[in-house]
């Protein structure tokens, strides 16, 4: 075995053909298997082929959803609906708020950005002040829930770590998108959208509706903007802005059930054939009963006609654990656990675990979400039943700018024109949800609606007791019909209890050492662990920008 | 591709064509025990002259008759044979040592197993066949170190996670490559859904009958995979099936041989329910979810006469629960029926014994020139879990000839089409499921003890909607689930080789090879409506049908060649390119709101929506890898890869990364050590690798796209609204591969006579520039990106220990050998990016899953956790509960301390004897199967109900905490719905994973009947085991993938009790 012998070549018979047809077949069958260029997902459509419609489309869904949920927190704080969470650190984990954040900058504000270039080369400049509102309408939202949050570092795939804007800067940029999106939605040349989801093409409530929200802006600034009054009063001044329930600025859901699902998100998770979803607030629920309000038919429906401990009735410790138990000290003066009448909901901070109540408790009425309007037939609600979830999303209403206007009269110190004020907007409030019985074709509406002078009756006996009262007694009555006349929307509701401190009527939370009061909510998680320009806040009781109310001892219900 | 199927059976018809050969030279073939011996010297007595046999042990020389051959090889005896007028000589060297094996490494090269600078294990057909686990994956738990199985349940047929060496990457797969018979087995894990929304589907390495399985071998290190390319980064499971290793023997004839087995499996994690207390909660009797009721007894505090709710009479009986309002339109006869309160045992008689029956023929022979194996199996196993079962059928056909021009070609073609069916299962935390879909276990385990589920109507008579006790129905009927609800995967599958080998010289060989993989994966989930769990288009009824269609084409063309560069130098090399060609097609239709109750059919629902996914990905690459051999003493290794990837932009689309591997002998060169009478050290080798393989992004990461989709919502005339809207992921173009390094270091030895062998090996491995799917922050207007960031850093042991405590001369004596390996690692995350990120939760939920953060193990655990002040004292509520912090914390690391196995097998005459223990130390699981069992208060655990509680820690005041709580509220407010952190366990466990028994008839016996030879075994699996660190009555196993095979581990979510299994087989030869 010498190195030699062994390298030299043997002459050797080689079947040259034979060599040739196995490197043919290789070469054959490798085709396939070389091509090193497939870098493009063949199930997916490119950038290039985005369209402004369907964008816009996809905007105006997104804004509802988005709206949606940041007015169920907001309601949820302010006892308009139950917060489940006895500390109000813990009632909301930074997780919450990953879906919200998601829709405002992902979804919505990433989608305006392609649009809008695409909508200005074509001509639809109507798209364009539609994606200039929603992007206003969104940075407000988020600056009222968040504080300080990105925006001008955003969206720019160059930066994955944008820094957040301060809240006032951002409020100011909301008012340029308005005047913009003002200047777009009179431009008579363009186009209508495909598709318009608020207002079907009227583009004068548009601008209503654009006003308004600048109202809304100044009204949430004015504790730090001395021209905020002032402005918000010219804005009165010209009229044009939403005065009328017929221009009220909301979102219609449908009844189809899947594919798409265009019910109600809280019909859907409430109207099943095992009931569940929400509890409705005690709070509301006994304010509205005790006091005859003409909503509550259609904001409530009741399953059942008496709730455990109530009225005499036993209480049962399956259905309702707290009915058996005394209530805490410090809910002196407030109802605890049950309600009379067969009201069945939660106190505020009621965290416990969920009894097979789903087909008793009380549910979602009619108004807003297209549910079932309570004619005492006190039977189980089902999926499909009432309105079919074809309710509405409110988002900016007349009686709205009724109660703020009512709110700057209050402290420009001017009652009587507040008084006026509160009386339009419980008005207002109440004939658009009287228009709702309606959707829920079985209901027996002629024997339960309010008639006229129920109406009446109710709207004199607050007004009377706003005029009788002191101011603060005053800023609690308008307090409390402001947030009745917010139910399905309580974004609104937590500025004006966090701008003036009322009503201090509230149920306390059930944990008589919650915590301080969620003054903003924390960060969300998906932005306070992947920006490194940002941080989780201390804890919740940092407070936006607009909110120089003491820091302790504030709003007065907590 | 009809091109490549001709080609294929050419190749695959030469092989039954008788051939005849020249007969100017001696040839033959050198053979060993396991197979042909390659390299092996070939020299004529007395002279210099010689050659060395190839690849396949052929080898060829020109020799007078009366020359003598000398047929040698290290660690072999040598041979001498006189050529007299023999034109064809076949030796068979025994081996004078049995260390000095030839293994199969990468890419199919035989190597003497001491010439390896990486540690390789091997398992031997006999670990594997008979067994009562019909998942060879399931086979191979504990039978080698460094491997680490996890099953996704005890469901025949379900998943199963193999991961080798621990976690490297996280965002890329884990799993373990599978090569069978040379060529790249898909392996993969196509679920019909999320943990969360039904987990359903088998790993495929199910086609694969273990019992026709020769041998398996693990390359654990990246020197070994090297060739393999970027496929092997997580190690590989080499296996050669009958029909791959078909080899032959002119002196054998043909034989045939079967094996007949029968199992009986059960539930082996059945919890120990206690039996004293009903439903309710807070010694109140309710139709609960929970158990937290009355006791069964009428008197004492908590009878069920002193009940507040007063619901039970004083015989016993309560309202029957269909004799109420919601239920009295349905179940007429059930008005003003009693129902007895008493304990039902539900749960237990739920679940059923289940049967697996096996049978494997199988054919060889073959005159050394022409060999064949055919081989053919069948098992049917149905699961202790009603609905569940698996038919396998799967047959194998292989063989090889040498031709006469040089041209030896072999090939394996194999044939199997498995048959899944389960009711679905999704993940639950302890409410009915948490996803879309349903799940069978998922409302099972915490039935309330007075609760008969087997004696409470499950369908509505009228619309056959699912029916049970809850006052408001909100729970769905367990036995509804099973009869209403299916998944069933059937796969048709065809794999196989073709290899051609021209010998250009004695020493030259080119060799290409083609493996063909492809199946069709038939999926049906289905569900009648009526259900509760899940969305509404589950209620309403599903229908969903859909096929995965997979493919893998490889290619390999190899020249390898080896010579002596000197009389004490050796050098071989082996050169090539292969290509890689994989191919994933979803189609289908998904179906919702069924019309007539029961007819599974598309035409019968009102929607339809579409299933489709496409994703295509090629990777070729070319490698070199030369080896040297000094005086059989001293090996190198060097090899090198290129690989070229289509997914990504031309700039990262390769990679190259090399190896080396040292491995030295030093009982070659001090003989001394042996000491006296071979008691000292027989044999020890130490040796080092260091390898290097890339990971490359699967899909189009690249790619920025758009949605569109049709279906977002509907106009006011009910027409539906097209939308577009940009997508969620950030297209990267400048992602590249990611890079593995790893040095390992080893030694392998045996002691005294050879009784005691002990190999070790340590590893440190590297990951740099990770593919991460980077969580962004909205704002930027991208929910992920796939990006290079950070540095896993990985250290590991493992030993294998061998002990022959008795080992008898007779060979009828008694035999005594123990087995013991062990394993441990750990992964830490050295490096995430600029600071950019502080966490990536890449498996679980984002606020309850598997997270990588900087400075802390790879995988940790995070989840809510219960408040700490400023001391790190928990804090406490005012109604004496635990306060929760919803920021991610740290709440428990899922990499046990360590895994040792230890396998006992004893012999005596015709008898043995074997079990093996499997022992984990350590490791966390956060178990919602724990949690709900104590929080619903079923177990035996939480009888002692009038306790009270005080929980650990401060006010918020910070005063210590003094407030009394209830049992209930302990178990079910905190453990059970309390902070993440309080229901994670650890998961130390030991098990008797199996036992075995067996007798094999004496030859004699069997002389005058037609078998060659005839066996029994007896044999258990997982017949016992213990997690002493959690609740004794909840009896968990946390042997399960609560979040399905992927990178996720120590979760579990009520879906997964485990199988034990037992019977016996026959093994008969003809």
């Amino acid at each position: 075995m010498q190195l030699s012998k062994k390298l030299i070549m043997k002459k050797q018979f080689i079947n040259l053909r034979f060599i040739l047809g196995l490197f043919l077949l290789i070469g054959i069958a490798s085709c396939e298997t070389i091509e090193l260029d497939l870098t493009e997902d063949p199930l997916a459509i490119t950038p290039d082929s985005a369209d402004a419609q369907l964008l816009t489309n996809q905007i105006q869904l997104d804004f509802v959803f988005f709206a949606e949920t940041a007015g169920e927190f907001g309601g949820d704080v302010t006892r308009i609906g139950q917060m489940a969470g006895r500390q109000y650190l813990a009632a909301y984990g930074p997780t919450t708020f990953d879906r919200l954040w998601q829709r405002a900058y992902r979804d919505i504000l990433s989608d305006i950005r392609i649009m809008t270039p695409l909508a200005e080369e074509s001509g639809l400049s109507k798209n364009v002040g539609i994606g200039q509102f929603v992007e206003a309408y969104v940075l407000v939202t988020l600056v009222d829930l968040f504080g300080d949050v990105p925006y001008s570092e955003a969206l720019d795939p160059e930066n994955l770590n944008p820094m957040a804007d301060s809240g006032e800067v951002l409020y100011e940029r909301a008012i340029e998108l308005l005047n913009l999106a003002i200047v777009n939605f009179n431009d008579d040349v363009a186009p209508d959208p495909d598709n318009d989801f608020y207002y079907d093409g009227n583009f004068q409530n548009w601008v209503k509706a654009a006003n308004s929200l600048k109202m809304k802006i100044y009204a949430s600034s004015r504790l730090v903007d001395d021209s905020a009054v002032t402005s918000f009063n010219s804005i009165v001044a010209s009229g044009d802005f939403i005065t009328s329930t017929s221009e009220d600025m909301q979102f219609t859901f449908g009844a189809n059930e899947v594919q798409p699902d265009t019910r109600h998100p809280e019909y859907a998770a409430q109207y099943t054939g095992q009931g569940g979803g929400d509890y409705m607030s005690n709070w509301m629920m006994d304010k509205m009963d005790t006091s005859n309000d003409p909503r509550i038919r259609y904001y409530y429906y009741r399953q059942n006609a008496v709730t455990p401990g109530a009225d005499g009735e036993d209480p049962n410790l399956e259905l309702l654990a707290c009915s058996a138990a005394v209530a805490p000290d410090h809910y002196d003066g407030f109802t605890f656990c049950y309600l009379s009448n067969g009201y069945w909901g939660r106190d505020h901070g009621n965290a416990q675990g969920i009894p097979p109540d789903g087909l008793l408790k009380t549910a979602y009425g009619v108004y807003p979400v297209g549910g079932q309007f309570d004619d005492n037939s006190f039977s189980a609600i089902s999926q499909g039943s009432g309105g079919g979830g074809a309710g509405i999303m409110p988002i900016l209403l007349a009686s709205t700018m009724d109660f703020l206007r009512a709110e700057i009269a209050l402290v420009s110190n001017d009652p009587a024109s507040a008084e006026t004020l509160l009386q339009s907007g419980i008005e207002k409030s109440i004939s658009k949800v009287r228009t709702f019985g309606a959707l829920d074709a079985d209901a027996d509406l002629a024997g339960f609606e309010p008639t006229n002078s129920d109406v009446t009756t109710f709207v004199g006996d607050t007004v009377s007791s706003f005029v009788a009262n002191t101011t603060e007694g005053r800023f609690n009555v308008l307090g409390e019909q402001f947030f009745i006349s917010l139910y399905g929307n309580g974004m609104d509701a937590y500025n004006f209890y966090r701008r003036t401190g009322y009503p201090s009527t509230l149920q306390p939370n059930l944990e008589p050492s919650p915590g301080g009061f969620i003054r903003s909510m924390l960060y969300p998680q998906s932005y306070a662990a992947t920006n490194s320009n940002a941080s989780q806040k201390p804890d919740q009781t940092v407070r936006v920008f607009w909110d120089t109310n003491p820091v302790s001892g504030f709003p007065f219900s907590n | 591709m009809k091109t490549k199927f001709s080609g294929i059976l050419t190749l695959l018809l030469a092989f039954v064509v008788q051939v005849s050969f020249a007969q100017t030279t001696v040839s033959g073939t050198v053979t060993e025990e396991n197979g042909p011996l390659p390299g092996a010297n070939v020299i004529i007595k007395g002279t210099s002259t010689g050659t060395q046999t190839d690849f396949d042990g052929n080898y060829s020389i020109q020799a007078s008759p009366t020359d003598v051959l000398v047929f040698s090889f290290v660690g072999f005896s040598s041979q001498e044979v006189t050529v007299g007028n023999q034109s064809t000589i076949n030796v068979s060297l025994a081996g004078d040592n049995a260390l000095d094996e030839v293994i199969v490494t990468a890419q199919g090269i035989k190597r003497e197993k001491k010439a390896l600078g990486y540690a390789v294990s091997e398992i031997a057909s006999e670990a594997i066949k008979e067994n009562p686990q019909t998942d060879v994956a399931r086979i191979l738990s504990g039978k080698a170190s460094g491997v680490q199985i996890t099953s996704q349940s005890g469901l025949a047929g379900s998943a199963t996670n193999v991961i080798i060496r621990g976690l490297s990457s996280f965002s890329q797969s884990n799993q373990a490559l599978f090569i069978v018979d040379g060529v790249p087995f898909d392996s993969s894990t196509n679920s019909n859904d999320s943990f969360q929304d039904g987990n359903n589907g088998s790993s495929r390495f199910l086609d694969l009958d273990p019992n026709n399985i020769e041998s398996v071998n693990v390359l654990k290190g990246l020197a070994a995979s090297t060739l393999y390319g970027s496929a092997g980064r997580n190690g590989v499971i080499l296996i050669t099936t009958k029909a791959g290793s078909a080899k032959g023997n002119a002196n054998k004839k043909a034989e045939i041989s079967i094996t007949q087995s029968l199992f009986m499996s059960e539930i082996a994690s059945l919890p120990d329910y206690q039996d004293q207390y009903g439903g309710g909660f807070d010694q109140a009797f309710g139709w609960f979810f929970s158990n937290w009721g009355p006791n069964f007894s009428p008197n004492g505090a908590s009878g069920y006469l002193n009940d507040p709710s007063g619901s039970i009479a004083e015989d016993g009986t309560l309202a029957h629960p269909y004799s109420t309002a919601s239920f009295s339109a349905d179940f007429p006869e059930f008005q003003g029926a009693r129902y007895e309160w008493r304990p039902y045992d539900s749960v237990e008689q739920f679940f059923r014994t289940g049967v697996t029956s096996s049978t494997s023929i199988n054919a060889r022979g073959g005159n050394g020139d022409v060999n064949y194996n055919m081989n053919f199996g069948h098992t049917d196993e149905s699961g202790f879990t009603p609905g569940n079962n698996l038919v396998r059928n799967a047959l194998s056909i292989g063989g090889n000839a040498k031709l006469s021009n040089n041209f030896r070609v072999a090939g394996t073609l194999n044939w199997s089409r498995t048959n899944f069916k389960t009711p679905p299962v999704a993940s639950s935390t302890g409410s009915g499921t948490s996803g879309s879909g349903s799940s069978v276990f998922g409302d099972l385990f915490y039935t309330p003890r007075s609760i008969d589920i087997l004696g409470l109507p499950f369908e509505n008579p009228t619309d056959g909607s699912s029916t049970y006790y809850r006052q408001n129905n909100s729970i769905q009927h367990p036995l509804w689930t099973v009869k209403n609800t299916r998944f069933s995967q059937e796969t048709n599958r065809i794999f196989g080789s073709a290899n051609v080998f021209y010998d250009l010289n004695d020493d030259l060989v080119l060799n290409y090879r083609f493996g063909l993989d492809t199946y069709s994966e038939n999926n049906v989930n289905s569900q009648n409506r009526g259900g509760i769990d899940g969305t509404v288009a589950t209620q309403s009824g599903i229908y969903q049908t859909w096929n995965n269609t997979n493919k893998i084409y490889d290619h390999f063309l190899s020249l390898s060649g080896q010579y002596d560069l000197s009389e004490s130098i050796g050098f071989a090399f082996n050169v090539g390119a292969t290509s890689k060609f994989e191919e994933f097609r979803q189609n289908g239709i998904s179906s919702a709101g069924q019309n007539v109750f029961g007819v599974l059919a598309h035409f019968n629902f009102d929607n339809f929506n579409f299933i489709e996914d496409f994703v295509q990905r090629n990777v070729v690459g070319v490698f070199a890898q030369t080896s040297f051999d000094y005086k059989n003493l001293l090996f190198v290794e060097l090899a090198a890869r290129t690989d070229w990837v289509s997914n990504l932009s031309v700039e990262n689309r390769n990679i190259t990364y090399p190896s080396g591997s040292i491995s030295f002998i030093p009982t070659q060169v001090w003989s001394g050590l042996k000491g006296e009478n071979g008691g000292g050290i027989n044999y020890l080798k130490v040796r080092a690798g260091y390898g290097t393989s890339a990971g490359f992004e699967t899909r189009y990461p690249v790619a920025q796209t758009l949605a569109l989709s049709t279906q977002t919502f509907q106009d006011a005339s009910g027409a539906n609204v097209v939308t577009n809207t940009t997508s969620t992921r950030l297209g990267n173009p400048d992602l590249k591969p990611e890079r593995v390094d790893e040095v390992e270091v080893g030694i392998e030895s045996r002691f005294i006579n050879n009784r005691v062998s002990l190999d070790l090996s340590a590893y440190s491995r590297k990951t740099q520039d990770l593919i991460v799917d980077q969580p962004l922050d909205p704002s930027t207007g991208f929910t992920t990106t796939s990006t290079n960031i950070g540095e896993i850093q990985t250290k590991g042991i493992e030993a294998d220990l061998g002990i022959g405590i008795i080992q008898s001369e007779d060979p009828e004596g008694f035999n005594w050998d123990v087995n013991v390996n062990f394993t441990t690692f750990t992964s830490e995350v050295t490096d995430l990016g600029n600071g950019d990120t502080e966490e990536i939760v890449f498996a679980g939920f984002t606020n309850l899953g598997n997270a990588a953060r900087e400075g802390e193990t790879l995988g940790v655990m995070v989840g809510t956790t219960i408040a700490r002040d400023d001391s790190g004292n928990f804090l406490i509520d005012s109604a004496g509960d635990y306060i929760v912090d919803n920021e991610n914390g740290i709440i428990g690391d899922p990499i046990p301390d360590f895994v040792t196995n230890i396998s006992n097998t004893f012999r005596y005459k015709n008898f043995n004897l074997g079990f093996q223990f499997n022992y984990t130390q350590g490791g966390d699981i956060y178990s919602q199967t724990i949690a709900t069992l104590l929080g619903r208060g079923l177990t035996t655990d939480t009888e002692n109900r009038e306790n009270t509680y005080i929980l650990p820690g401060v006010l918020e005041d910070g005063t210590p905490n003094s407030i009394q709580i209830n049992n209930s509220d302990y178990y079910f407010g905190n453990v059970f719905t309390g902070p993440s952190e309080l229901q994670v366990f650890d998961a130390t466990v030991v098990r008797l994973q199996e036992l075995s028994f067996g007798y094999s008839f004496p030859e004699r016996f069997l002389e005058k009947t037609p078998f060659g030879n005839l066996s029994i075994t007896v044999r258990g699996n997982n017949l016992w085991y213990d997690a002493p660190n959690t609740p004794d009555g909840v009896n968990f196993d946390p042997n399960v993938a609560g979040l399905g095979v992927g990178n996720g581990s120590g979760f579990d979510y009520l879906n997964g009790p485990s199988a034990k299994q037992y019977g016996f087989s026959i093994n008969a030869t003809f």
